[in-house]
């Protein structure tokens, strides 16, 4: 019974979560972005980026959980829909990068919209795509 | 006698041009002078029966017919008692060429212009002025006993929002919501009401202003007369704009009509509006919630 309780409210809380996450027409960086980046099709690793408005600048961090970094930067370009992101953190190795990533909004008035751009880290320039969800 | 015939028709000739052509040119140059005077807000006023001045064509303008008051002394602002009546729609667009943007709302506000993916198109409840936008107008109805107002739409999601006129203040830690909190007070003849706790899940206008959950609104509500609610908006968002701004607009009462049963389905089947992206709509994309 007690489990039956706890797997409705785990449910209720997920919906709850989506509905809101989902439901965003704000400033459009908002949100949580998922995708990935990589030098080629394959070899590529996993992106979140969680992004917020507080009215003058966009915070955020990389990757939310014990392996997460800061935004250092976060800036759009409204008159153009370009993304500029910095951050210091771990490339897929362990290694510790200085991130540098320059992309373009796409799909605006969308809950889906997209970035997709340049992601640069050390030497090594990857390319990167990112959906809101 | 031939000449009197051709001098007579000329003249009725030029009666009928008088009588039939001139005002409707007037009217299309728009220098028609309306009985009583009243201009219309800044995005003008919809719907409803005649307002201010019911005096026909040649005749002189009647006074308006006052607000019906409680005992009180305070405006009814719905219908009274075995009355019927709705609020014809207002305020398609609150913004204007001094609204102060920031520059990504201004961005963001000339994108949507272009691509209305307006989310109360799929059927969302939208908070403020553009509860009173869609095109069947709304209810007012008072309730002094319970110290609350009820505001129902007639189309888009059919739903309602709740004026709280006990005093209290908004709650803290408010979760976001489409209609946000609503705290009123009657300053004068006007019900003045204080609104906050948005969520970004809407457009606060038709035209696409863009807003955060920093959104506070402050409408003003004042029966003028019994056929006209002025309405006042103060829009305050300092994640959205550099600064405060105000419109004015008015909605006419129409008492012909009254709530009629209207049931708006996200079915997500309206392509053009409802699914995939803008540049290219198809029904591959996932369904938008």
């Amino acid at each position: 019974m007690r489990l039956k309780a706890t797997l409705v409210f785990l449910l209720l809380a997920g919906l709850a979560l989506t509905v809101s996450g989902l439901a965003q027409e704000g400033h459009p960086l908002t949100g949580v972005w998922y995708g990935d980046y990589g030098v080629n099709t394959t070899d590529r690793a996993h992106l979140t980026v969680e992004m917020a408005w507080d009215g003058k600048n966009v915070t955020g961090i990389i990757n939310p959980g014990p392996d997460s970094f800061p935004l250092k930067v976060a800036t759009l370009d409204s008159s153009k829909w370009t993304v500029h992101i910095e951050a210091d953190g771990k490339d897929p190795k362990g290694a510790a990068v200085h991130f540098v990533a320059d992309g373009k909004l796409d799909n605006i008035g969308s809950y889906n919209r997209t970035i997709t751009g340049t992601w640069t880290y050390g030497a090594t320039k990857a390319n990167f795509k990112l959906r809101r969800d | 006698m031939r000449h009197r015939i051709i001098l007579v028709c000329s003249a009725l000739v030029l009666a009928l041009v008088t009588v039939l052509v001139v005002p409707s040119f007037l009217k299309a140059q728009g220098q028609e002078v309306q009985p009583g005077g009243q201009g219309q807000g800044q995005a003008g006023a919809r719907g409803g029966q005649a307002g201010r001045g019911q005096g026909g064509r040649g005749q002189p303008a009647l006074p308006p017919k006052a607000a019906p008051r409680w005992p009180d002394g305070h405006p009814q602002l719905g219908a009274l008692a075995g009355e019927r009546g709705i609020w014809g729609s207002c305020c398609g667009s609150l913004s204007n060429a001094q609204t102060p943007y920031q520059p990504w709302a201004k961005a963001l506000y000339d994108y949507r212009r272009n691509n209305e993916f307006e989310p109360h198109t799929r059927c969302k409840p939208s908070g403020g002025a553009r509860q009173f936008v869609t095109p069947y107008g709304t209810e007012i109805v008072e309730m002094p006993e319970l110290k609350k107002v009820f505001i129902f739409d007639i189309g888009g999601p059919h739903t309602f929002r709740v004026i709280y006129t006990d005093g209290s203040a908004h709650p803290k830690d408010l979760v976001p919501s489409y209609y946000g909190d609503s705290r009123g007070h009657w300053e004068g003849d006007t019900l003045v009401v204080d609104n906050t706790g948005f969520n970004e899940a809407f457009w606060m206008d038709r035209a696409g202003s863009p807003h955060t959950e920093k959104l506070h609104f402050i409408e003003k509500f004042t029966r003028s007369d019994y056929n006209v609610l002025d309405y006042e908006v103060t829009v305050d968002d300092p994640g959205a704009y550099t600064g405060t701004w105000t419109n004015k607009f008015q909605m006419r009462w129409n008492g012909a009509q009254e709530l009629f049963e209207y049931v708006c389905q996200d079915n997500n089947f309206a392509p053009v509006l409802l699914i995939g992206s803008e540049e290219k709509v198809d029904r591959t994309s996932i369904i938008v919630p």
